[in-house]
């Protein structure tokens, strides 16, 4: 048996070696996501997305002189431990020149903490939502695309306001992304005179959500403002509370605008359902992004696939700014995109490389905002409310 | 709060969910109790059910109560393969082996849902169901036959148990497999016997969670914890107790929101547990000390 | 370049396992030695990790800690509280034997968990905290790497030292006479109960200190860390398969095991980049089965537990007390 293992574990590193003799000719950003884990079923449709950014690198001249640009998917299952280990084998075995990734804000505490931040490689998540992602001491090599809760909760809550919801209760899944956004949500929404008649967390991956509900429309309230994925649990407590008539509307924030309840529970009972979601400054990019991921067989309404775009885009934008060198990519990657320049859209990658070249400055304009980085790296965000139209989701107003 | 408030969101919804407990609890308590192992792999089984009734429903595009026969068969047969291919040489070995190695078969059908139907989540029938009231009681046609499935399969499994020969041969080698052995009972039908029944249960449990929620890879996995709860809070070895303790535990989950934050709710769980193995470590119903 | 980076890789590597090399020798005290079917790993490693977080975090607002005290304070702070956790947990739960000893550890553990993830002020709740001291973590990456897993390795070289010498005491032979014959031990006049409380405490203390250092190595603890999947089952594995009884075996067994769930990855990307998310499966899968694999062919450890005296038939004594 002895004998056995070793043949097994001498197959492993070979592979391991083989894996670690790249051909020269590619250029690699690592693509690291919680393929496995709470979030699995969130991961593939996101890392289609950086996929496809990168299919539109290489189908429209590669990257620098040429070269093919690869995504490496690594798995950071969603916890710390999975997202050291990923980020440790793109950035060392791989040879990585930016990552983008991970998606848990844990993993991305961890793997920039102990990984990226030391060895300088620049990580730019797509979904990490933690406020304590701002407050990293990371040499500024850490950026998302995805605006940290405090501003969508915020927005969110004024929209409602500004509307006429006047008293709510609120649902949130027991994590980074619901507390923040809860929190950021509440704080707003009383702010502006709302009145908050229920307010409680729930764990993920129970069956029945009916008492959590009862006790939330207890206090008197008619909108239940969730925070949760809509493929997720937020879709059973949808589910239920559509069923048991707890609640008359419903609102979500960009985890719920997802075509799981649309195609699970029918258009014609989200009638009253309205949910948020990042989206780019008169979401032309937002249109052009839609159209070209649904060509690609994905799902443009699927969570996070627009900041996952969008980061690997400018990623790839960086890197061909930077000339390739990895220590200059953080510094190209607020070049590309801080609102100066000739704007670029999803998938114009040679219309930006010529521009690059010519030394034009450029900006990205993303799918998800415009991604003009601020001091920590993050982006400010730009959000539209949606409500569930004939196809899909349909922007009602711009959020402020 | 009203009585018909308390009865429509908290009894009743914590009866389905104790009726979904308690047929995956049944199945641990009977593994417990002749083969002395905690079999980890239990809640991904169950998904490994919900998912081959998908698969029927969507081919052959009956109701996911017709395709449940065939779900429990096919099960049945996963997990007495699963036992031959995996289980069966570890016999000899300490326990512990066995608990280790179910935690990779775990590991394993859950790489197998994933790879084979992915992982988004899916439900047998689109839209949504309103429930129908009956006298003020709000109830719909699927949790009555969660509810009147649950009894009716474990209550055939008890008369089974009760009445026939190999029923009487699997409580034998429950109550003392020595004595089972010397009085020639064929110790390889017995096993296979336990493995029918906990698979086909599981797969039971794990379509009946689909029904009344959504299909989901990680969902069995969710629910082993609290399945391993009721069991041993019915007392192992009792297939009754299983079902007493799977409703006990469905039923405090719901009521657990009335006092304590919603995210403790998993807790409760444990909670109830510990308490019963403090003032009563054999289980409501006396079942065997391990 | 090249080697560099498997040079890197190698040291992240060796870190990982050091850190789990605590947590298996921590389970090997109460389980390889004393019998203890301890299936919350997760809690003591919890317990510890947030101890020295809070203790060594910069202050801040909205929960109580950020005392900016040495690390070295709050690593001893995470044994004393994990230990301090266990008492109580012990004086509960080790009346009950094996199964339900594991069911109800891992019942303590969820609920550790639910504390952590949901109390605000004492944990940040599902934020986690974050910016926590590095032992060389201003020096350049290499270099912390590689002094980072010095220090693990020289803690690890003590516990094991400490715990290798407790089992060839007196100590360390009355504690597999419990574990093997309790009667008899207890006919001996050995207060049964105590000594596996002393156990018990024992590991989760130094399972609070291998939390307390992989909180310090990624600089941060969040509550995803402490999934029972990664943080207490995979320590279960990596102990049955390099040996329970064995304290080197249960550093081999968290070597083969990390190495095993790290390296699969790779192997599985070698797969068409149109499978690249199927591969994160079916790497799952691999490692499933090859679990099932060792556990068949190997399944008294990859090194079993030495054999003292006449100890020729502990492996059956063993069976029959975890039976029975």
């Amino acid at each position: 048996m002895k004998t056995k293992l070793l043949a097994v574990t001498a197959g492993l590193l070979t592979a391991t070696m083989l894996a670690s003799a790249p051909a020269k000719a590619d250029v690699k950003i690592g693509l690291i996501g919680g393929v496995s884990g709470p979030i699995a079923a969130m991961a593939p449709a996101m890392i289609d997305a950086a996929r496809l950014a990168i299919t539109h690198v290489n189908d429209q001249g590669g990257i620098l002189d040429g070269e093919t640009l690869v995504g490496v998917v690594g798995d950071s299952a969603c916890n710390p431990q999975g997202g050291t280990d990923a980020a440790t084998k793109a950035v060392n075995i791989e040879g990585v020149l930016a990552i983008v990734g991970p998606h848990c804000s844990g993993a991305v505490l961890a793997a920039t903490g102990s990984v990226t931040v030391p060895a300088g490689v620049v990580v730019v998540t797509p979904s990490g939502t933690s406020p304590e992602i701002s407050n990293i001491a990371d040499n500024d090599t850490v950026f998302r695309t995805v605006p940290s809760d405090d501003y969508q909760g915020r927005a969110l809550a004024r929209t409602l306001r500004e509307r006429g919801y006047d008293k709510v209760a609120v649902a949130y899944i027991n994590n980074d992304y619901g507390t923040g956004l809860a929190n950021a949500f509440r704080g707003e929404f009383e702010a502006q005179g709302g009145e908050i008649a229920g307010f409680a967390a729930h764990e993920d991956g129970k069956a029945s959500y009916r008492s959590n509900l009862a006790e939330l429309a207890s206090g008197g309230a008619d909108t239940l403002v969730l925070f949760d994925y809509g493929d997720g649990t937020g879709l059973t407590i949808l589910r239920q509370a559509l069923e048991n008539g707890f609640f008359e509307k419903f609102v979500g924030g960009d985890g719920m605008k997802s075509d799981a309840p649309i195609n699970e529970l029918g258009a014609e009972n989200l009638a009253t359902f309205v949910a948020s979601a990042p989206v780019g400054e008169k979401s032309a990019s937002l249109d052009t992004f839609n159209a070209l991921f649904k060509e690609a067989g994905g799902d443009p309404d699927a969570i996070f696939v627009t900041t996952s775009y969008d980061a690997a885009f400018l990623a790839a934008l960086a890197l061909e700014k930077a000339g390739g060198d990895k220590a200059g990519v953080a510094a190209a990657l607020r070049e590309v995109s801080n609102g100066e320049g000739e704007p670029i859209g999803p998938g114009e990658w040679s219309k930006a490389k010529e521009l690059i070249a010519a030394g034009t400055a450029i900006d990205y304009k993303g799918a998800a905002g415009d991604h003009n980085f601020d001091a920590n790296g993050d982006v400010p965000g730009t959000f539209a409310l949606f409500e569930v139209g004939a196809d899909g989701f349909e922007v009602i107003t711009e959020m402020k | 709060m009203g009585l018909l408030e308390f009865i429509n969101f908290y009894l009743i919804p914590g009866i389905v969910l104790g009726s979904i407990y308690a047929l995956g609890a049944v199945g641990i308590t009977l593994i417990f109790a002749i083969l002395r192992y905690a079999h980890l792999a239990h809640g991904d089984l169950a998904t490994l059910g919900a998912f081959i009734a998908l698969a029927i429903v969507t081919s052959a595009g009956i109701s996911p109560l017709a395709a449940l026969p065939f779900a429990i068969v096919a099960t049945a047969v996963v997990a007495v393969g699963i036992d031959k291919v995996f289980y069966e040489h570890l016999r000899e070995r300490p326990k512990i082996i066995t608990v280790i190695a179910s935690l990779g078969i775990a590991l394993m059908i859950r790489a197998v849902v994933q790879v084979i139907w992915g992982v988004d989540s899916e439900s047998y029938v689109r839209g949504i169901s309103r429930p129908d009231v009956y006298f003020g009681l709000r109830i719909r046609d699927r949790e009555i036959f969660t509810v009147l499935a649950m009894l009716g399969l474990v209550g055939a499994l008890y008369v089974f148990l009760k009445q026939s020969k190999w029923g009487k041969a699997m409580r034998a080698m429950s109550d003392n497999p020595n004595l089972a052995l010397l009085s020639g009972i064929d110790n390889r039908v017995v096993i296979m016997l336990t493995w029918i029944i906990a698979g086909g249960l599981c797969a039971a449990a794990g379509v009946f969670l689909g029904i009344n929620t959504e299909i989901k890879s990680m969902m069995g996995w969710h629910m082993l914890l609290p399945m391993f709860a009721a069991a041993i809070l019915g007392g192992v070895g009792r297939v009754e107790g299983a079902v007493l303790g799977g409703l006990i535990v469905g039923i405090t989950e719901e009521l657990s929101v009335l006092i304590l934050p919603g995210e403790y709710k998993a807790a409760m769980a444990f909670v109830i547990l510990l308490f019963m193995l403090l003032v009563r470590p054999t289980g409501i119903l006396r079942g065997k000390v391990l | 370049m090249e080697w560099i980076g498997l040079l890197n890789y190698a040291l992240f590597m060796g870190i990982f396992i050091g850190i789990y090399a605590l947590l298996a020798l921590g389970l090997n005290i109460q389980w390889g030695f004393a019998g203890l079917f301890n299936a919350g790993i997760a809690g003591f490693f919890a317990v510890g990790a947030y101890t020295s977080a809070i203790l060594t975090s910069a202050p801040a607002d909205g929960r109580i800690g950020g005392y900016d005290l040495p690390f070295v304070i709050g690593w001893i702070a995470a044994m004393v509280a994990a230990a301090a956790i266990a008492w109580p947990i012990g004086k509960i739960c080790l009346r009950f034997r094996s199964d339900y000893l594991a069911i109800a550890t891992i019942g303590v553990a969820e609920i550790i968990r639910l504390v952590i993830k949901s109390e605000e002020t004492l944990t940040n709740s599902a934020r986690g905290i974050a910016g926590l001291p590095r032992p060389f973590g201003e020096w350049p990456y290499v270099e912390s790497q590689a002094a980072f897993l010095v220090l693990v390795a020289a803690i690890v070289l003590v516990v094991y030292l400490l715990v290798e010498r407790q089992f060839n005491s007196p100590w360390g032979r009355m504690m597999r006479a419990i574990r093997d014959n309790e009667l008899a031990a207890r006919a001996m006049g050995k207060d049964v109960e105590y000594r596996r409380l002393e156990a018990f405490i024992f590991g989760a203390a130094i399972m609070g200190l291998g939390g307390a250092l992989f909180a310090h190595f990624n600089r941060s603890i969040t509550p995803e860390a402490i999934d029972p999947m990664v943080a207490t089952f995979l320590v279960w594995i990596m102990l049955i398969l390099g040996g329970s009884g064995n304290n080197r075996g249960a550093i081999l067994g968290a070597a083969v095991v990390w190495t095993i769930w790290s390296v699969s990855e790779i192997a599985t990307d070698q797969l068409p980049h149109e499978y690249a998310v199927k591969a994160k499966y079916i790497r799952l899968f691999l490692i499933g089965l090859l679990l099932q694999l060792v556990l068949r062919f190997r399944s008294e450890g990859l090194l079993p537990e030495p054999l003292r005296g006449d100890q020729g038939n502990s492996g059956i004594d063993r069976e029959r007390s975890v039976q029975s």
